[in-house]
């Protein structure tokens, strides 16, 4: 082993003659540099192959211990919706004017665990993986991308599970919850793009927080708080209105800017409403994904030549 | 003299001690001493003729066309999260702070600074014990991690070849095999050419569809060797790659890497196997405690680090300091410089 940092020296003897060599550097390049964003986005294309291959392998082989496997994809989800629904829906009652109250809550609650799942395991993704990292010279931002995607994959059974179950029992009422008539028509196509927004706002906030996590593992458990508060943010189990009620109009505010809370209504809008989303939710939803996505990627790109140290 | 870190001293009066400042002994004006010690009877050591002094640096220009890798004083100091480090720690509040954590930064030298340069078509061996900083030289080369300080060159990325291609555990061995290729940056299409001498040279016919954790140690590592020879890079790094797996495995990749081998640029060659790096080698670098030792002749530095390894084997520590010390004289170590405005700065 080398001397420790305070006793290091140059050595304090040599035979050999000290030589000096001069070059002309044009041709070489400097290994591990970062390369411009440009190229950088570039080279993440190039590698979409892998980005799409590492999420479609990661996701089939996920439920592999289980006796039952990937049926476990759709019953989680629809033991979580039954959970919440006991307790919030028929305990506590904060279904009280919430009209479709079974599909308003499902839906809150299964797409609201698709995006703390992509946030979550993409901030992990680049502290989880190191010896993929040290093995293979490859941009690092298609780890977190690839983990988010890898969790779309994953919930796909479940928005299928989610779709099924609002369609047949969304409106369906008990005691005294409200009812409004559910139609399939060409409205509830809105899915698709706001959860496209939504990927690309979770890829960005999981690119920023997979570089911080990287640096300091410590902040991995305040994302599981954060999450948490998140979760009350975005109205996922009860209304807006409710703080009307009772004047705190300051977390309205919060709430409409919130991207998660936009996505969840959007899609209540078209699925539960009859309606496409209001032109407000989409602008803030829109803006959310860009400025996650270009913000998110400098951030992590800043980093690119961090990734890899020991820990 | 400061506290020596060996028990050796040379004895020859022009053979400085090896630590602190030699000179404290050896350099003090003669003329103080001229009358009574005896110092005119000692040969005068002619300083300026001597290399020692380092004042008039040989300096050489090597066309740019030739070289392949440059490394600049680079070197390595490894920073990681440790839970005892609060027994080394010198301050005591901070110690007890640690303590209570049971964290820390623990700082782990692993790479004296160090420079050379490779030209293409060299094939170079580096040799040294355990622990004294190969590996941490072959992640420096291929950029996976930074140094230090100092900086590392290469007309393209160097890529290493051996068996520390990361596997899934979860996913079948044909699986891994694609997302290896994919992650080395292959296309699919390329990926799949790759795919039959992939399974060919691994020899995992039967196996492909288990997935890896049924594998055996040495059934994963042949496939990690496999995938990692499925690329055909202009710099080439392979290490340990040819200890690996049975007497069958081996003969196998032997005609894959001379491949490789045979179109890469330039080779870096770690191993443990004098034969094969006298075999194979143009040039060897020897590297003991992170430190360069010599940078020249197979045979030569190959006859050192025996004799070195023979001595420590059969614990003569002091022997083995002998050739230690014996072995650094020799090296002539260089310094890279880049002709105004032409150090490169872009990536790779």
């Amino acid at each position: 082993m080398a001397a420790p940092a305070s006793e290091r020296h140059r050595p304090s003897f040599q035979l050999g003659p000290q030589r000096v060599v001069q070059m002309d550097g044009d041709q070489l390049v400097r290994v591990g540099a970062r390369p411009g964003l440009i190229r950088y986005i570039r080279n993440i294309w190039a590698f979409r192959h892998f980005l799409q291959y590492d999420a479609h392998a990661r996701t089939s082989s996920q439920n592999n211990l289980d006796s039952l496997g990937r049926f476990w994809m759709v019953m989680n989800p629809l033991l979580q919706a039954a959970v919440y629904f006991f307790i919030f829906g028929y305990i506590l009652e904060t279904h009280r004017g919430i009209v479709n109250f079974i599909g308003y809550l499902i839906i809150g609650v299964l797409t609201f665990r698709f995006i703390q799942g992509a946030v979550v395991s993409a901030s992990n993704s680049i502290a989880g993986n190191q010896q993929v990292v040290q093995a293979f010279n490859f941009p690092r931002a298609c780890l977190p991308i690839s983990s988010a995607v890898r969790e779309l994959f994953a919930t796909v059974p479940t928005f299928v599970v989610m779709a099924v179950l609002v369609y047949f029992i969304g409106d369906y009422q008990i005691a005294d919850m409200e009812r409004a008539n559910i139609t399939l028509d060409w409205k509830w196509l809105m899915f698709f793009p706001a959860i496209f927004l939504g990927l690309m706002v979770m890829t960005g906030l999981g690119l920023i927080l997979a570089r911080v996590v990287a640096n300091y593992n410590d902040v991995k458990h305040l994302i599981s708080i954060g999450t948490r508060l998140w979760f009350y943010a975005s109205a996922v189990i009860f209304s807006v209105d409710r703080f009307a009620d009772r004047g705190h109009d300051w977390i309205i505010t919060v709430m409409y800017y919130n991207p998660a809370f936009c996505i969840l209504d959007i899609i209540r809008d078209a699925w539960l409403y009859d309606g496409v989303g209001e032109p407000f939710r989409w602008a803030v939803l829109g803006g959310w994904a860009v400025g996650a996505m270009v913000i998110g990627m400098i951030i992590f790109w800043r980093g690119e030549e961090t990734y890899g140290r020991e820990r | 003299m400061s506290t020596p870190t060996s028990p050796y001293t040379p004895r020859r009066a022009n053979w400085p001690a090896r630590n602190g400042n030699a000179g404290e002994s050896l350099d003090l004006d003669p003329e103080v001493f001229d009358d009574g010690f005896g110092f005119n009877e000692i040969e005068e050591i002619a300083w300026d003729d001597h290399p020692l002094t380092q004042n008039a640096p040989q300096v050489e220009t090597v066309d740019p066309e030739k070289v392949s890798v440059a490394v600049d004083s680079a070197s390595k100091i490894y920073r990681i999260r440790s839970g005892s480090e609060h027994k080394n720690s010198t301050k005591r509040i901070g110690r007890h702070l640690q303590r209570a954590l049971g964290s820390g930064w623990s700082e782990i030298p692993a790479l004296d600074e160090l420079s050379f340069v490779v030209n293409r078509g060299e094939t170079v061996g580096v040799i040294g014990t355990n622990g004294s900083g190969k590996s941490t030289l072959m992640k420096l080369l291929t950029g996976k991690i930074r140094p230090t300080s100092g900086e590392v060159f290469a007309t393209s990325t160097p890529v290493m070849l051996g068996v520390n291609a990361a596997l899934v555990r979860e996913i079948s061995g044909r699986e891994n095999i694609k997302l290896g290729c994919l992650a080395m940056g292959l296309s699919p299409k390329e990926a799949q050419k790759k795919f039959d001498m992939i399974v060919e040279i691994s020899g995992l016919q039967d196996a492909l569809d288990r997935p890896l954790k049924a594998y055996s140690s040495g059934m994963a590592s042949r496939l990690q060797f496999a995938i990692a020879t499925s690329v055909d890079p202009d710099i080439l790094l392979i290490d340990e790659a040819l200890n690996t797996g049975d007497a069958q495995f081996r003969s196998r990749t032997k005609k894959r890497l001379d491949e490789v081998r045979a179109q890469a640029g330039c080779v870096f060659l770690v191993s443990h196997s004098l034969g094969t790096i006298k075999q194979m080698c143009t040039r060897v670098i020897w590297i003991e405690q992170g430190r360069m030792l010599a940078d020249g002749d197979p045979e030569w530095v190959c006859a050192q680090y025996q004799e070195y390894t023979d001595h420590k084997s059969n614990g003569r520590m002091r022997a083995a300091q002998i050739v230690y010390d014996r072995t650094q004289l020799k090296l002539s170590p260089i310094q890279v410089e880049f002709i105004d405005g032409t150090r490169p700065t872009k990536a790779g």
